[in-house]
């Protein structure tokens, strides 16, 4: 899974200098390799990507380069709901995982004592089953004859038209499921550092638990809910498996697109412009999120 | 507690500066962006960046056949074949295929892959066809407008008529020489069919004939048509009174507007696995095969009453047929498999389970023999729609034969509805 | 699913973690967070429990839907659908093998990065994290237009390329978390005691990142083996198991991928267990 890790930067302490040439000669040949797969097969395929973007042509005559940047705005003017749904899907299942993902972590850290490993391994335990076939499971579970609303059904307690998969409340709660790890696991790890002294010294100070959940607990969390955030939007504005399995027409997002036009239109520059178009609002994205939140160290 | 490093504290701690810390100053990556500029000449970035064309100038497969090599791989669409002893994930293990496996002794990869025309070529052969590997197919089989532009693009292997005696013998007139493949040089059809309206009668509460039924608000997200751009856009024009085979540019934008407003009321754009929805309930009417639905009607719930119609504004005909994509690795099984096919008395085996029309002589004659045991079968002679008559066919249309700039411009339209 | 995080909060979640923090005593406990904690739990678990169930499902036909009684057939049956069997093993090669290069080459990188100071890390530090943020999607795609440019062939080859590509990423983190404020001391120490660079590495320099060089490792494996979206891309003809479920799927999902999914599952489960087996047993010697 792609997704932004917290752990990029440097620690404060910097490595013991090693000044000797002969060392330093080390360090490059131990990146050598590493980065230049990187060069290779992430950075020259971005930059192809770029190139592609602006060829024209047929999949039966190949594509030249022509510098069609005209096509950037073609591709808007042909799929501004996918990526609004893109994006605004992605905000509201980044809420949603908060809103469900911060109670959660909040009472494995502070509430549940020895059992904290334990509970933690099982918010992790579904997520061995893969990707495709826990999304598949819930295309079943709520399929509208399925084991929930046929049930329902059945005792007349919902009409025969009630349906939840291919509607936008399905292809938002497959998001919300497959991605709320990535939001309870970073609050987990920054609520969980968080000393207890100093909830009880702000007990101490406020007298009142609501006060020291905004004055220390929340501000101390605020790492590794930037970080969840980040870790769910992503994905999630990139997604297409749920929209796939679980949405409708009115709900294809611009991951749909990128798959058809690529794999099933074999339409290179069209595919390629939209995914740099999802690329740039992402970092858009990230960047004005991070301003918001005054860390704008972020995005270096 | 042990004394070892608190490795946990220190992905924390990593965790806490990966967040709060400038990684690079925005002067480095400057410097760093206008190095890698510098390095690197726009000239030589645009020589390099041009994508091959896929269509092939000179014929790539050998001209005569190679020995058997005791292997064939064909990919069909779903409910297809008869299938005895069919496993549960599609593949084919009985029925027509071991008799084929018995009587050549080729061991036989039979898979229910397709879904779509376009979701098959684009995601399944393309890439290997457009940069001359072997598909791992043998066999495909392909609606008629897929075979003409493979033949277009020159990804069809020519057949050879002599190692195909059955095939030559047996086939019915109104198959010989297609319009999408002259002479028959790259195809033989595998089966022929017509596409209509299935629906759960026990769901709809009443009976469908009609295009303008799949535009009833009353089945709001119940309702399915098809990814299949043709299909689709042939029943819009029936609906519209245009005969599909001359519609214009100008049919084909007031047609995607007349989609655009049906899309709140439909639940997706399906291929096949439109069959999968059907059963499962949760489409109650949808555009549909014709042969499909019998075999749905067999393993349909005790609440289910799923049935098939050809709208009375009309429908579409079309054939899918065998063909053997370039570089394939077994061309004389894949020959041996046509030819095994097209034994009148296999292609009945097959006829009687997949309920459609065989482009194969004397079929029909043979079911209705069989008809005098089983009621079942005696219905299959007679039924209309599998055997459609001159009647039948006159309110049917195939489909129009788009040139490649010509289909780019439907696509670009079609994409619009079914891309939301 | 798996990032750092899952696995950091996973040797957590294993026991392998000591937190220093003592524990926690709370005076007044609600009743709200316990149930609410419970409640989401069981939302997390409830997809699997029905997959699991419906792998036992003795269903006629073709859709595995309505449960219609108890069966083991379809556990039986499991491999014998010789192109799931394809599918299984082309994700366990491609798995193993990406795991083992993204591992070396990340873990070089990471060694790089912490233990020696050159000109351009933070430029490669940026690098690194850029991989990260990018969706699978535009990764598969990109990669996709390289290939047709180049005209070379998908398959086996270019599913390897790509899944290292977006692993060594995450093994670089995730070592380097490791790494990072690690004592160089004891580094030195051996150095003063005459030990050569080589022999100092694989002494003293291994055996203390080879949790951080674990933990990457795994993360790759579940990386690779779960990869859907990049793998589409750039498969070619070769079938990978998250491909085969997908197309399998289209069809009415057999009961063998829910089969599938509980051993996977088990497996899993098994070897989470197993770990925290070990570690307890490390900590009481």
């Amino acid at each position: 899974m792609a997704v932004v890790a917290p752990t990029v930067a440097q620690p404060s302490a910097q490595p013991p200098a090693r000044r000797s040439p002969r060392v330093r000669w080390i360090a490059y040949l131990l990146l050598a390799p590493g980065l230049g797969w990187l060069f290779l097969f992430w950075l020259w395929p971005s930059i192809q990507m770029f190139i592609t973007s602006l060829q024209t042509g047929t999949y039966a005559e190949g594509y030249t380069f022509t510098g069609n940047v005209g096509i950037y705005r073609d591709v808007l003017a042909a799929y501004p709901e996918q990526l609004f749904r893109s994006l605004v899907y992605a905000l509201i299942v980044t809420v949603a995982c908060l809103a469900i993902g911060y109670p959660l972590a909040y009472a494995i850290a502070m509430r549940a004592g020895r059992w904290k490993n334990a509970i933690l391994f099982m918010v992790i335990l579904p997520f061995f089953v893969s990707y495709i076939i826990r999304t598949l499971s819930w295309k079943f579970i709520l399929a509208d004859d399925g084991i929930f609303l046929g049930t329902l059904k059945s005792i007349g307690l919902l009409p025969d038209d009630a349906q939840i998969v291919n509607t936008t409340s399905a292809v938002l709660g497959g998001l919300i499921y497959n991605f709320l790890p990535f939001m309870v696991l970073p609050l987990f790890v920054s609520l969980d550092k968080i000393d207890p002294s100093l909830l009880e010294a702000a007990g101490d100070l406020y007298s009142n638990k609501r006060s020291t959940f905004l004055r220390v607990t929340l501000p101390l969390s605020l790492p590794g809910l930037l970080a969840g955030s980040l870790l769910t939007f992503i994905p999630v504005a990139g997604d297409f498996i749920n929209a796939e399995l679980l949405g409708n027409p009115n709900t294809t997002m611009l991951g749909n697109v990128i798959q058809v036009q690529m794999l099933e239109h074999n339409d290179y520059p069209t595919g390629a412009a939209i995914s740099f178009i999802l690329m740039a609002a992402i970092l858009i994205g990230v960047f004005v999120y991070a301003k918001l939140l005054g860390t704008e160290e972020l995005t270096g | 507690m042990t004394e070892r490093p608190n490795y946990d504290d220190m992905v924390r701690q990593a965790l806490m500066r990966g967040l709060t810390q400038r990684r690079v100053t925005r002067r480095d990556l400057f410097k760093y962006a206008g190095v890698g500029a510098g390095s690197l000449s726009l000239a030589s970035i645009l020589a390099a960046c041009s994508v091959k064309g896929a269509k092939k100038t000179e014929p790539t497969g050998p001209t005569t056949l190679p020995e058997t090599a005791g292997k064939v791989d064909i990919a069909n669409w779903p409910l297809y074949i008869d299938k005895e002893g069919k496993n549960a994930a599609g593949v084919v293990k009985g029925g027509t295929v071991a008799d084929f496996e018995k009587a050549t002794g080729i061991d036989t990869r039979y898979v229910e892959t397709i879904n779509d025309n376009e979701e098959f070529f684009g995601t399944d052969i393309r890439s290997q066809l457009g940069s001359d590997q072997p598909t791992g197919w043998d066999i495909i089989t392909m609606t008629d407008w897929m075979i003409a532009k493979l033949i277009d693009l020159g990804f069809l292997e020519k057949l050879h008529h002599d190692k195909l005696p059955n095939v030559t013998a047996n086939i019915q007139d109104a198959f010989v020489n297609p319009w999408f493949d002259p002479n028959n040089e790259h195809s033989f059809p595998w089966a022929a069919g017509l596409t209509g309206i299935g629906y759960d009668r026990n769901k709809t509460g009443r009976d469908i004939d009609s295009i303008e039924d799949l535009f009833d608000p009353a089945f709001e997200g119940k309702i399915g048509m098809f990814s299949e751009m043709r299909d689709t856009y042939n029943f819009i024009f029936f609906k519209m009174g245009i005969d599909p085979v001359t519609a214009t540019e100008e049919d084909v934008a007031e047609a995607t507007t007349i989609l655009e407003q049906q899309r709140p009321l439909v639940r997706g754009y399906y291929g096949n696995d439109y069959t999968d929805q059907l059963a499962a309930g949760n489409v109650w009417l949808t555009m549909a095969w014709s042969g499909d639905l019998f075999a749905l009607q067999l393993g349909q719930a005790d609440d289910q009453d799923l049935r098939w119609i050809l709208p009375k504004e009309g429908g579409n005909r079309w054939s899918d047929n065998m063909a053997i994509p370039i570089l394939a690795e077994h061309p004389a099984d894949a020959h041996d498999w046509m030819n095994f096919v097209y034994d009148p008395k296999i292609a009945t085996q097959i006829t009687e389970w997949v309920w459609y029309e065989s482009p194969v002589k004397g079929v029909q004659e043979m079911i209705a023999e069989d008809g005098k045991d089983h009621p079942n079968m005696a219905l299959l002679a007679e039924d209309q729609f599998v055997w459609p008559s001159a009647e039948v066919l006159a309110n049917t249309a195939p489909y129009k034969r788009l040139d490649s700039a010509e289909e780019a411009v439907w696509q670009d339209h079609f994409d619009r509805v079914v891309l939301g | 699913m798996t990032d750092v995080d899952a696995a950091v909060a996973f040797e957590r979640a294993e026991g392998r973690g000591t937190s220093n923090a003592p524990r926690r005593r709370g005076r007044k406990k609600g009743w709200f967070l316990p149930t609410f904690a419970g409640l989401v739990i069981a939302y997390l678990f409830l997809p699997i429990a029905v997959m699991i169930l419906y792998g036992f499902n003795d269903y006629a036909g073709k859709y595995n839907y309505a449960w219609q009684g108890f069966t083991l057939r379809h556990w039986g049956n499991l491999f014998d659908d010789p192109d799931l069997v394809t599918a299984l093993q082309n994700s366990i090669i491609i798995a193993v093998v990406v795991t083992a290069l993204a591992t070396i080459l990340g873990t070089m990188i990471a060694l790089a990065l912490t233990r020696y100071r050159f000109r351009g890390r933070g430029a490669t530090n940026m690098f690194i994290f850029l991989p990260m943020a990018t969706p699978e999607i535009v990764m598969g795609a990109s990669l996709l237009t390289l290939f047709v440019t180049f005209g070379v062939p998908l398959g086996f080859g270019t599913i390897l390329i790509a899944h290292v590509m977006f692993c060594i990423s995450f093994v670089v983190v995730t070592v380097k978390a490791r790494t990072q404020g690690f004592n160089a001391e004891w580094e030195e120490a051996a150095k003063d005691l005459g030990a050569t660079p080589w022999v100092t590495f694989w002494t003293v320099t291994f055996p203390l990142i080879l949790p951080g060089i674990a933990a990457a490792a795994a993360l790759a494996f579940a990386l690779s083996i779960d990869d859907y979206v990049v793998s589409t891309f750039n498969a070619g003809k070769t079938v990978t198991f998250p491909l085969w479920v997908y197309g399998a799927s289209r069809q009415g999902v057999p009961a063998t991928v829910n089969v599938m999914g509980t051993i996977i599952f088990l497996v899993g489960v098994g070897l989470a267990l197993l770990n925290v087996w070990f570690q307890r047993r490390r900590e009481v010697a």
